[in-house]
């Protein structure tokens, strides 16, 4: 797990039950950018044509093996250990799982486009979808920056002119601002319970 | 195509059928996930109070895994794919299995 990260601005709460943020363009077209790739990739693993289309209907896939891509393979994991159970719980959740994601990006989408300049305002619920997409977002981010096998230092050092720099300032922004609005929803929660 | 009796026979003929152990879900630490908010998942879909949330994900930051939910198994399968859903790396198996 990553540390947490101390939060300037970004997401602050207003009232009782919305989070406010204003985005700059670039930081507009980050987010539209990565959104737009989440929501095409998930959408490359498309369901076979030769399925049944009641059993589309219900959610039920023709996909049983885990995804090539790596990316893919950790938005949507395996269930179990076991391959059969895992390819079994997958045909049948596989679906709506990737579909929920995409709804979770495609209104992080939108809702970037249509307050350009302005003010996004999100309700709690709302903000739980953002949170997943930008989850999302850096979980994919981290694949391909191979978080897994480099320290946050080594990624620090990265030269000048490995595109990967730029990648990880992506990757180290989305963080911060995921971090942000966990902290303003946080003040909910707290006074809550 | 199996007949609704063959897929009985299967679930009798699975050696775990006539155990009383529960399913438990497992969530995993990856590198990537911010502390507060695997307390956030956690406390939002199994309603855990903050305390309990924070003592699972320091679980799994520490010890690489934390057993997070048990129960019946449908009810742990629905609650895998809603962690999934929010980008943890969950599991699930019956207690005790390897």
């Amino acid at each position: 797990m990553s540390e947490n990260q101390e939060v300037a601005h970004g997401f602050i709460r207003h009232g009782a039950n919305t989070y406010v943020a204003t985005f700059a363009a670039p930081e507009r077209e980050v987010l539209i950018n990565l959104t737009e790739q989440i929501i095409e990739l998930l959408a490359e693993r498309v369901d076979g044509k030769s399925e049944d289309p009641l059993a589309a209907m219900v959610g039920i896939t023709g996909h049983d093996s885990p995804p090539d891509d790596e990316v893919l393979r950790r938005l949507l994991p395996d269930a179990y250990s076991d391959p059969v159970e895992s390819a079994e719980f997958r045909r049948y959740t596989e679906s709506v799982l990737r579909s929920r994601k995409r709804a979770h990006a495609m209104a992080v989408r939108s809702d970037v486009i249509n307050a350009g300049d302005q003010a996004i305002e999100l309700s709690e619920e709302s903000a739980q979808g953002w949170l997943g997409a930008l989850n999302d977002i850096r979980l994919a981010l981290g694949v391909r920056l191979n978080v897994e096998n480099r320290t946050h230092e080594q990624l620090e050092i990265l030269a000048p002119d490995d595109p990967m720099r730029a990648v990880f300032a992506v990757y180290t922004w989305l963080g911060w601002l995921q971090s942000g609005l966990i902290d303003a929803l946080f003040l909910d929660i707290g006074s809550n319970s | 195509m199996k007949s609704a009796v063959d897929e009985k026979i299967s679930e009798f003929l699975d050696p775990s059928f006539l155990s009383d152990r529960p399913w438990i879900i497992i969530v995993w630490d990856d590198p990537v996930n911010l502390q507060s908010y695997v307390v956030y998942v956690f406390m939002k879909l199994f309603n855990y109070s903050k305390e309990r949330a924070t003592e699972l994900m320091l679980q799994v930051h520490n010890e690489g895994k934390a057993v997070v939910k048990s129960g019946a198994r449908e009810e742990m399968e629905r609650d895998v794919q809603r962690i999934h859903e929010y980008g943890l790396w969950a599991t699930l198996q019956r207690e005790g299995a390897q």
